[in-house]
C-alpha cells in the first residue's frame, strides 16, 4: 500500500452491499486541489466518499487518507471534514450546540469550542439563526450548518457530498468561490454533483464514476484529449463566415462543419484539433477574418461523460 | 506518566464527558425520554393504593411491610421497572442514532471507538439513575407510610431502614450498570434486539428455579445476594450458596467491563447505510 502522505489512495477497493454492488475495483490517486466527483444518482459517489471517511469499510482492498487509514477515526478527523448527503441533525440541536459539541470531541474545552464555533458560524453566514433550532431551518440553512460542521476544525481534507443542492444562485456562487479559495491553499477539497456539469470551471481534476466504477480521471481537456474515437469539436465566432467556411471544408482531418443560426459563426468537427488550430491561424490571417471566440465545445464534463459511456457528447 | 499520556489522557476524559452530557440531556429530555418516566411511576401507581386501602390492623405492621417491599422491589422495580427502563435507555443509545440517522456525526469524530462506547454508557447510565434512584426512595417510603409520618420518617433515617434503603439504592445501580452494559451490546449486535431482550427477562426470572452453576450466568443472582431482606422464591426453586456480596459486586463489574469492551469490538464494525435500516 503506497504511504503516500500527501495524496488520497484507493487501492483496487471494491464495496459491496450484500449482492449489490457499490464501487468495483476502483484505484486512484487524487492530488490536493479540487477534484469534482460526477456521475448520476446511484453511480456510485457517495460510496466512494463514504469508504474516504471510514462510514464504510471496503469489501476488498484499502484506502488511505494522506498516509493514515480511515478504520483509526482518532487520527483521521483532525485531518477530515466531511458534510454528507444526509440532511440530519441529532434531535433538538441548535446550530450553535451542535457545532460547539462537535469541537468539543475534537478535544476544545467547552469555551474554546463555543469561541470557534461562533467563528465558523459567521463564516457561513448564519449568525441570526444559530440559537434556534436546527430543525425550524431551511435547506439552504441546514446546508451552510452541515458545511459549517465539516469545515470547523480546518481540516486538510475536506469532503463535500452534493454541497450544491438546495442553495439559490448566490450561496451557490459563494459556495464555489470558497471551495477554490481552500483548494487553492493546497487543501483536498473533494465534491461531488450529479449535476455533470456543475463542477466544470471549479474544478482542476474530475474523477468520472458509472455503474460502480470509475471511467475516468484527471483534467478534463486531457480525458477529452484521450477519447480519440470521437473528432473534437471547435466553435468559432467570426465575421466572413462563408469564407472560413470554404477554406476549412479542404482541410483532410474536418469532419464536418456547420454554420451558426444567424450566420455568426461555425461549430467545426475534427480529427486533429492541433493541426486545425494551426490550420485556423494561418487562413484567418490570409483571408483577414476577425474572431471573436474559438473555443473547444465538447471538453465540457458532461459530453466527456457522454463519450465515455458510449453516447454522442450530449449533442454539443 | 509522560506528558503525551497526560494529554491523551486529558483528550479521551473531555470527549466520554461531551458524549455523557449530550447523552444524559437527550435521554432525560429528547424524543422517547416519556417511556423511562412513565416506567419510573409505575411502583408509585403500586404503593400509593397499598398506602390508601390498606387495613388498620396492617398498618402498624412493619415486618409486613419490610417483606412486601422485598417482593415488590425483587419482582417488579429490578425485574420490570429497572430492566424496561434499561432496554429503553441503553439499546437507543446507537440503535437511536442511526434511527434519526445523526450516527454519522459521531463516527466522524476523533473518537476511539471504546471512548464512543463508553462514553455513551456512562452517559445512559447517569440518565437512568437519575430517574429510577429517586423512584426506588419514593417507592421505599410509601410502602411503609401507612405507619404514620413520624414513624416512617424515624424508620427510613434510621438503621435499619436507611441501611436497608442504601442496599436497595446499590442494588439499582448495579442492576442499571449490568443490564445496561447487555443492553447496549444488544443495542450494536442487533438490528431488533426485542427477541434477545425478552429472553434474557425469561432468563432472569427463571433463575431461582435454575441449578447452581446455570444461576451464576445471571445478572439477578448475583443482586440477589446483595438484598437486604432476603426473598422467598417458592419451593420449587432450588437452593444454592449465595455469592459473597464482594464477589457479587466485583463480578458484576468485571462483567460489564468484558461486555463493553465486546461492545468496543461491535462498534469498530459499525457502517452508516441508514437506508437498509
Amino acid at each position: 500500500m503506497s504511504g503516500a502522505t500527501d495524496r488520497i489512495v484507493f487501492h483496487d477497493v471494491s464495496k459491496f452491499y450484500g449482492e449489490v454492488l457499490g464501487v468495483k475495483r476502483v484505484s486512484l490517486e487524487i492530488p490536493p486541489g479540487l477534484t469534482g466527483l460526477v456521475g448520476p444518482n446511484g453511480s456510485g459517489k457517495s460510496t466512494l466518499m463514504h469508504l474516504t471517511s471510514g462510514l464504510l469499510r471496503p469489501s476488498r482492498g484499502e484506502v488511505s487518507v494522506l498516509g493514515i487509514s480511515p478504520s483509526r477515526p482518532e487520527q483521521l478527523f483532525p485531518l477530515v471534514g466531511y458534510c454528507t448527503q444526509y440532511d440530519t441533525f441529532p434531535a433538538g440541536a441548535t446550530g450553535l450546540g451542535f457545532l460547539t459539541m462537535a469541537l468539543a470531541l475534537h478535544g476544545r474545552d467547552r469555551a474554546d469550542a463555543r469561541e470557534q464555533a461562533w467563528k465558523v458560524i459567521e463564516q457561513v453566514g448564519m449568525t441570526d439563526a444559530a440559537r434556534r433550532r436546527i430543525a425550524g431551518y431551511s435547506k439552504g440553512m441546514r446546508q451552510r450548518i452541515k458545511l459549517a460542521h465539516a469545515l470547523a476544525h480546518s481540516p486538510q481534507v475536506l469532503i463535500l457530498d452534493e454541497p450544491l443542492n438546495g442553495l439559490d444562485p448566490m450561496a451557490r456562487s459563494e459556495m464555489i468561490a470558497l471551495m477554490r479559495h481552500l483548494a487553492e491553499a493546497g487543501r483536498h477539497v473533494i465534491v461531488s454533483s450529479h449535476i455533470l456539469d456543475e463542477l466544470n470551471q471549479a474544478s482542476d481534476q474530475v474523477i468520472m464514476i458509472h455503474g460502480g466504477s470509475v471511467l475516468a480521471e484527471g483534467e478534463i481537456p486531457k480525458v477529452r484529449g484521450e477519447i480519440t474515437r470521437h473528432p473534437i469539436q471547435v466553435l468559432i465566432r467570426c465575421d466572413k463566415v462563408h469564407a472560413l467556411a470554404a477554406r476549412i471544408f479542404a482541410l483532410e482531418h474536418v469532419v464536418e462543419a456547420k454554420m451558426l443560426a444567424e450566420g455568426e459563426g461555425l461549430l467545426v468537427r475534427t480529427k486533429d484539433a492541433d493541426g486545425f488550430l494551426t490550420s485556423l491561424n494561418r487562413m484567418v490571417l490570409e483571408a483577414g477574418i476577425v474572431v471573436e471566440t474559438v473555443a473547444p465545445a465538447d471538453d465540457t464534463v458532461n459530453a466527456v461523460y457522454e463519450y465515455l459511456i458510449g453516447g454522442d457528447g450530449g449533442g454539443s | 506518566m509522560t506528558p503525551a499520556a497526560r494529554d491523551q489522557l486529558r483528550l479521551w476524559l473531555r470527549q466520554v464527558t461531551t458524549l455523557a452530557r449530550v447523552e444524559v440531556g437527550r435521554r432525560l429530555f429528547g424524543r422517547g425520554a416519556i417511556a423511562i418516566y412513565i416506567l419510573a411511576l409505575l411502583p408509585l401507581a403500586i404503593a400509593l393504593p397499598r398506602l390508601l386501602f390498606m387495613g388498620g390492623r396492617l398498618r402498624s405492621d412493619l415486618g409486613q411491610h419490610t417483606a412486601e417491599f422485598a417482593e415488590a422491589f425483587h419482582y417488579f422495580i429490578l425485574l420490570f421497572v429497572v430492566f424496561f427502563a434499561c432496554a429503553t435507555v441503553f439499546v437507543r443509545l446507537i440503535k437511536g442514532e442511526v434511527a434519526e440517522r445523526s450516527l454519522h456525526y459521531l463516527l466522524l469524530a476523533p473518537l476511539k471507538r471504546p471512548v464512543l462506547v463508553v462514553g455513551k454508557y456512562l452517559g445512559g447510565l447517569v440518565a437512568t439513575l437519575l430517574v429510577l434512584l429517586p423512584m426506588t426512595v419514593l417507592s421505599f417510603v410509601l410502602f411503609y407510610l401507612p405507619m404514620g409520618p413520624s414513624a416512617t420518617w424515624q424508620f427510613v433515617s434510621s438503621s435499619p431502614g436507611l441501611g436497608q434503603l442504601a442496599g436497595y439504592l446499590a442494588i439499582v445501580i448495579l442492576a442499571c450498570t449490568g443490564y445496561g452494559a447487555i443492553f447496549l451490546l444488544f443495542g450494536l449486535l442487533w438490528r431488533n434486539p426485542g427477541v434477545a431482550s425478552m429472553l434474557l427477562l425469561g432468563w432472569e426470572y427463571l433463575v431461582p428455579f435454575l441449578p447452581a452453576p446455570l444461576k451464576i450466568v445471571s445478572v439477578a443472582h448475583h443482586l440477589q445476594s446483595l438484598s437486604p431482606v432476603p426473598v422467598p422464591h417458592g419451593i420449587f426453586a432450588l437452593l444454592a450458596t449465595p455469592t459473597p456480596p464482594w464477589l457479587a459486586v466485583l463480578g458484576l463489574l468485571a462483567f460489564t467491563v468484558v461486555l463493553l469492551g465486546l461492545g468496543s469490538l461491535a462498534a469498530r464494525r459499525l457502517e452508516i447505510t441508514y437506508a437498509s435500516e
